[in-house]
């Protein structure tokens, strides 16, 4: 392709050993230098700049699922694996919008990547999930289980932020709310 | 309620290793005697697996939108989308295929081409009549022969002439009727036959048959007598590559024998009415007979090569009965057979050529123009 993908490609080496060590400027680079190859495929089989995105950070976080998994081996180029994930990703989702599929235009050569996607189908799914009983907990519980689990706050800065007396009913809250999203989990 | 609480929390600092050695001890202790606490230590471990992998795709996500403003997807997108040219976008999404195509196609090409030149006969074909006036710039000996004749047979020749054309030909009846290539008479104002001993005959056109290059004359003179029955037959069947074969023509004026073999059971490019045969001819030969060891007519000389020595051609001996054929039967007398045993069997060659030179002449075309 004439247009130049990235004037600082990162080795292969680079991106797998900055995923292992959550480098942020290592995605950066990374995030960089193959979106355009995605972005392409995308814009010339049926979709937008935004499908683009969708589909281009679903294959990263595919990537990363794999790389932290330990079973990304680099016997195939990075960019190769990219794209064919990218690709797979695409396809289904033209497929659940009916839409054409016929004649992908294609621009690398493509890998067979079902193996990880169904196993990253399997995650998907298991965020969702997550979202979705996240959404359905409500305030001020979805904030306090994000809080505590995600943002990894402590329950004395909980206490303070949501205002409660002291830390045992800061407690006792969050163990009421986390029984509600356990159940909204594992119920769904 | 409150015991439930300590249970959870004790849970969520055993899985996340936080307990010290001692209470680590004693909480396996109760989780192996207490299903239930067993089965809440997995469902919990579950939960908290799915919780960190939800955390960390929500922070993957948000760097890479981080990421992903830094970029002017704009910019890229309109280099990168498809090109409103159908030819231009084809070429990009097809590089490597048409690329690949493209050398199918020039190696097609190539082994095609150099397939066409292994059987195509490169040369080619050259009507063997004899165009006297090239020989006359060419051969200063045979244009006082030609010469010679003119002056000599002026009575039966017009003085304002001289043959523009030789062939050969050959009796195919007792009666006068010949046999020669139709490329040799075409075209012709008088057509005049001589035997071997020099004496011309005149001779209308009989019957013309363009395709096969077939022609038949009748000598049409007073002075002609009926020739002995023939000594050759026409062969039935066709000849077998390397059958020995020889004819006999008029390259000059006196009649030359050629000797040789079929070397081919097909004439030109595939030409399925011919056979190609090693013999040595030359302008002049055109509508000689071509006859086997056992002087059977297998055929008539009607061309050559021009790329090729000794690729002579010659035109099958099935259409000469068909030629035949074409004759109302009662006016052929003692006409050639077919399929039977010749007179010239057995014979040694030069004996043969003996016996045939009073039925082979030499055919001359005049043209006015």
């Amino acid at each position: 392709m004439s247009v130049k993908i990235s004037s600082s490609l990162p080795t292969d080496r680079e991106v797998v050993l900055g995923i292992l060590n959550n480098s942020v400027e290592a995605l950066n680079k990374l995030y960089a230098a193959y979106f355009p190859m995605v972005l392409q495929f995308i814009l010339n089989n049926n979709g937008d700049e935004d499908d683009a995105k969708d589909v281009y950070q679903e294959t990263i976080i595919v990537l990363y699922n794999k790389v932290k998994t330990g079973s990304f081996e680099l016997s195939s180029k990075l960019k190769t694996y990219i794209y064919s994930v990218s690709r797979r990703i695409w396809l289904k989702k033209l497929a659940q919008q009916s839409r054409k599929t016929s004649n992908i235009a294609d621009f690398e050569d493509v890998l067979a990547v079902e193996e990880d996607m169904e196993q990253h189908e399997q995650k998907d799914m298991q965020f969702d999930k997550m979202k979705a009983a996240l959404d359905g907990l409500g305030e001020p519980c979805k904030t306090i289980i994000e809080d505590f689990y995600i943002n990894n706050h402590s329950m004395q800065e909980i206490c303070e932020k949501f205002g409660y007396t002291n830390t045992d009913n800061a407690k006792t809250q969050k163990y009421k709310c986390l029984q509600r999203l356990k159940k909204l989990f594992f119920q769904s | 309620m409150r015991q439930d609480l300590e249970l959870e929390a004790i849970i969520e600092d055993y899985l996340n290793g936080k307990l010290t050695a001692d209470e680590r001890v004693a909480f396996e202790q109760l989780r192996s005697n207490d299903p239930i606490v067993d089965h809440k230590v997995v469902a919990h471990k579950v939960f908290l697996e799915s919780m960190a992998q939800y955390a960390n795709i929500l922070m993957l996500k948000e760097q890479m939108d981080e990421a992903h403003s830094q970029i002017d997807v704009a910019v890229l997108a309109d280099q990168l989308k498809p090109h409103p040219s159908r030819i231009v976008k084809l070429w990009r999404n097809n590089k490597s295929a048409i690329a690949i195509a493209a050398s199918f196609v020039l190696l097609a090409m190539v082994s095609l081409y150099s397939i066409q030149n292994n059987n195509k006969q490169a040369g080619t074909f050259e009507a063997m009549s004899q165009d006297l006036a090239q020989v006359k710039r060419s051969q200063g000996g045979l244009i006082r022969e030609i010469k010679s004749i003119r002056t000599d047979k002026t009575n039966n020749v017009p003085s304002t002439n001289r043959p523009r054309f030789g062939g050969t030909g050959f009796a195919i009846s007792g009666n006068g009727y010949i046999v020669t290539n139709y490329h040799v008479v075409r075209g012709a104002d008088s057509v005049y036959v001589q035997n071997g001993k020099g004496v011309s005959y005149k001779v209308k056109s009989f019957y013309n048959d363009p395709v096969n290059d077939i022609a038949i004359l009748k000598i049409n003179d007073k002075s002609f007598d009926n020739l002995p029955s023939l000594p050759y037959n026409i062969k039935r069947g066709t000849s077998g590559i390397g059958e020995t074969v020889f004819t006999l023509g008029f390259p000059k004026d006196d009649i030359v024998l050629g000797d040789g073999y079929v070397s081919s059971k097909n004439g030109i490019n595939g030409d399925t009415l011919a056979y190609q045969v090693a013999i040595p001819v030359n302008p002049g030969n055109s509508g000689g007979p071509l006859l086997d060891n056992n002087g059977n007519v297998v055929g008539i000389i009607n061309g050559k090569e021009n790329k090729t020595d000794g690729a002579t051609f010659a035109v099958k001996s099935k259409y000469i009965m068909e030629a035949l054929n074409a004759i109302p039967q009662d006016s052929l007398s003692k006409r050639v057979s077919y399929g039977k045993r010749s007179a010239l069997q057995g014979l040694k060659r030069n004996k043969q050529v003996e016996k045939l030179q009073d039925y082979v002449f030499m055919i001359k075309v005049y043209n006015n123009n």
